[in-house]
């Protein structure tokens, strides 16, 4: 079974007997995604357009002076520091423990901690958000597939950068293989856990034609929605950038080995500049 | 002149808002299901209160908000909200979540009424035991099916404990339970084939787990709680945190010495915290006099004192608790698990631990059985008093 555009799912409901979105309700659902996402990265306390500074906490991480690993104005020597897997806060006025995937107000400015124990990752923001408001590509419901999932040529996982720069150990959950540009393209599927209990999603991290040139240079992730009876939806509408795009405070994730697809996709999340360009010899995972 | 009050409510009825007041039948659009959901609304004071229900099983919501045609109802324990616009008989809007990603957005629906009573059949009432097919392995559950005052309910256990109270509904031979308490979203959907079931639990907007079970024989299924966590026997078991007026307590205070203590790690967030809470409270109440003490260490969301300990004096005032709460961390396992050295292996919100007279771990039990896994839950407090009965004994 190949992929289909969205205008192709009726036939697989008399096929498949599921009800999964028509292209165009599709677009209707990624419309409400786009917007709630937009007003997340404009006004969150976390957003990544907010972000100012993240480092493994490593050995210990100063924070305040001008001298320190991480200079914050009006800020007093403090220090993050992990032990035993939970991440700590020595100042002045104490230690504190700081959840892990949680925003904790720290004066004006916000810390989270991410990445698993032992390899925890703090990201300090400021008061706001800052930096250009994202754009995207008009919503198109060409860019909408449904398809099967195909089990991975080798199980396992492997360790990669979620959206937000942290490591994260993904599960190889498959490939689909979609026509775009006149060619069967084979993406590689990940499963990336998420913070919250049984959670995780189905990512794709994919390089494409528009990349430098109206997308971001080192690529973008989009989510492999399941339609349940072994089908999926692939919306590239919902394509959105790492947030390596929003700050340079992120590094960027390596492009996923094979995930290059040559024709441009012009749907979802695009680049207006500032943040990082892709670094010249990314290597591939 | 007859055409004045006609006039007149017909102006005040375009004028005054739609009332939310009633019971709502209510959806998550998830991307593999509908998990429904009740909704309770009725007057209180000069504003409103709310219900959320699965089943007949309800919990109160901590705000409802009105505003024209838009309706917020909180969920205070878990800081989430639910944002919706009132159209007539129906309501239309998301359940709203942070997330560290990006938010954490379901779209919700609702029309005036209540879901319908619909009972199971025999061939799905019990125990089944089920297995979770993932990406890099499999993971055992036990599934527990039984008809209620409003049909179909049941829940879902893991190694750990249960994930509450799930009501349901059954057509054919294919049946959807959900439990939705404003902070896990779970959907449990399947078909009965014969002796087999197969089918997907939804975690979420998108996680799916595809699963098959079979019969339960009665041969262990899960892994034991007393397995899961070990603690350190060999020296007095330590910990020292603030209460919830900042006064620092420890074991080596004179209210623990030579008695029998059960500390209770726990998180308001947690909702089989919320169903062990009023059990732990019942024991406390019928062993003290005999030399039983209860400590709770609380681990919570925010990491900032004054919020925290908002949150845990309302968890206290909920279920009436009489013995002290603490203030240990933040509800991650790795930080509940460093502030606590002489547990291995933690992982499980609650995790009780029965303390002897000389201060040394007896036993640790892992999770919670909740009131929604029957059995298990009756067996599991006989056991617990058992246990307390048997260390009050020794000296």
């Amino acid at each position: 079974m190949s992929w289909a555009r969205g205008w192709c799912v009726a036939l697989v409901v008399v096929v498949y007997g599921v009800s999964p979105l028509s292209g165009q309700q599709a677009v209707a659902t990624a419309t409400r995604e786009r917007t709630e996402y937009v007003a997340w990265l404009t006004a969150a306390p976390n957003s990544p357009l907010a972000a100012i500074a993240q480092q493994p906490v490593g050995a210990g991480i100063r924070l305040g002076p001008a001298d320190s690993d991480v200079p914050l104005e009006g800020v007093g020597e403090h220090r993050a520091i992990e032990q035993g897997g939970a991440v700590s806060l020595e100042g002045p006025g104490g230690k504190r423990l700081l959840p892990r995937g949680r925003p904790v107000a720290f004066g004006r400015y916000t810390l989270s901690v991410g990445g698993p124990a032992g390899r925890s990752v703090l990201t300090v923001f400021g008061a706001s958000p800052s930096g250009k408001a994202p754009e995207h590509y008009p919503l198109d419901p060409r860019a909408v597939f449904v398809g099967p999932l195909a089990p991975p040529s080798r199980a396992g996982t492997v360790r990669v950068l979620a959206v937000d720069g942290v490591e994260v150990e993904a599960a190889e959950a498959g490939s689909v293989t979609v026509p775009i540009g006149g060619a069967s393209v084979r993406i590689i599927v990940r499963r990336i856990p998420t913070a919250a209990g049984e959670e995780s999603e189905l990512e794709i991290f994919f390089r494409d034609g528009t990349n430098g040139n109206g997308t971001y240079p080192a690529g973008r992730f989009v989510s492999l929605l399941p339609q349940g009876a072994g089908m999926y939806l692939l919306d590239f509408n919902r394509a959105r950038n790492p947030f390596c795009a929003y700050s340079s405070a992120y590094p960027c994730p390596a492009p996923w080995r094979g995930n290059t697809i040559a024709a441009p996709i012009r749907a979802g999340e695009r680049y207006l500049g500032g943040g990082l360009a892709a670094p010249a010899g990314l290597e591939a995972r | 002149m007859r055409c004045i009050p006609l006039l007149l409510a017909g102006l005040l009825g375009a004028i005054s808002p739609p009332t939310p007041a009633g019971e709502w039948k209510a959806v998550l659009d998830l991307a593999g299901g509908e998990l429904r959901f009740g909704l309770r609304m009725e007057r209180s004071g000069g504003g409103w209160r709310g219900e959320l229900c699965n089943g007949t099983r309800c919990d109160q919501l901590s705000a409802v908000r009105q505003q024209g045609d838009s309706l917020v109802l909180e969920i205070a324990d878990y800081a989430a909200t639910i944002g919706v616009v009132i159209r007539g008989d129906s309501l239309t809007g998301v359940y709203r979540n942070v997330g560290n990603r990006g938010p954490r957005v379901i779209p919700l629906r609702a029309s005036r009424g209540r879901w319908p009573s619909v009972r199971a059949p025999e061939s799905l009432v019990g125990r089944w035991d089920a297995t979770y097919l993932q990406d890099w392995g499999t993971s055992p559950r036990v599934f527990q099916f039984r008809n209620g005052p409003a049909g179909l309910e049941g829940t879902v256990i893991s190694n750990t404990g249960d994930y509450g109270h799930f009501a349901g509904q059954m057509a054919g031979d294919s049946f959807a339970l959900a439990h939705f308490d404003g902070s896990f979203v779970y959907l449990l959907t399947g078909v009965l084939r014969g002796d087999t079931l197969r089918g997907v639990f939804h975690a979420g907007l998108r996680t799916q787990t595809p699963w098959i079970a079979v019969r339960s024989t009665g041969a262990p299924h899960l892994k034991p709680p007393t397995e899961i966590t070990q603690a350190d026997t060999t020296a007095p078991f330590r910990f020292s945190f603030p209460d919830l007026d900042g006064k620092m307590v420890s074991e080596r205070d004179s209210r623990f010495r030579g008695k029998v203590v059960l500390v209770d790690i726990f998180g308001t967030w947690c909702p089989t915290c919320h169903d062990a809470a009023p059990e732990l409270v019942r024991l406390y109440r019928r062993y003290h006099g005999q030399g039983l003490e209860i400590v709770g260490l609380a681990y919570e969301v925010t990491g900032d004192p004054e919020v925290d300990r908002r949150q845990v004096r309302r968890y206290r005032a909920k279920f009436d608790i009489p013995f002290p709460l603490l203030l240990a961390g933040i509800n991650d396992t790795e930080a509940a698990a460093a502030t606590l050295p002489q547990l291995r292996g933690f992982t499980s919100f609650p995790t009780s631990i029965f303390l002897g007279r000389d201060g040394k771990v007896r036993r640790v039990h892992a999770g919670f059985y909740g009131p929604a896994t029957g059995a298990q839950h009756e067996r599991l407090l006989r056991d617990f008093e058992r246990e307390i009965e048997r260390l009050l004994l020794s000296r």
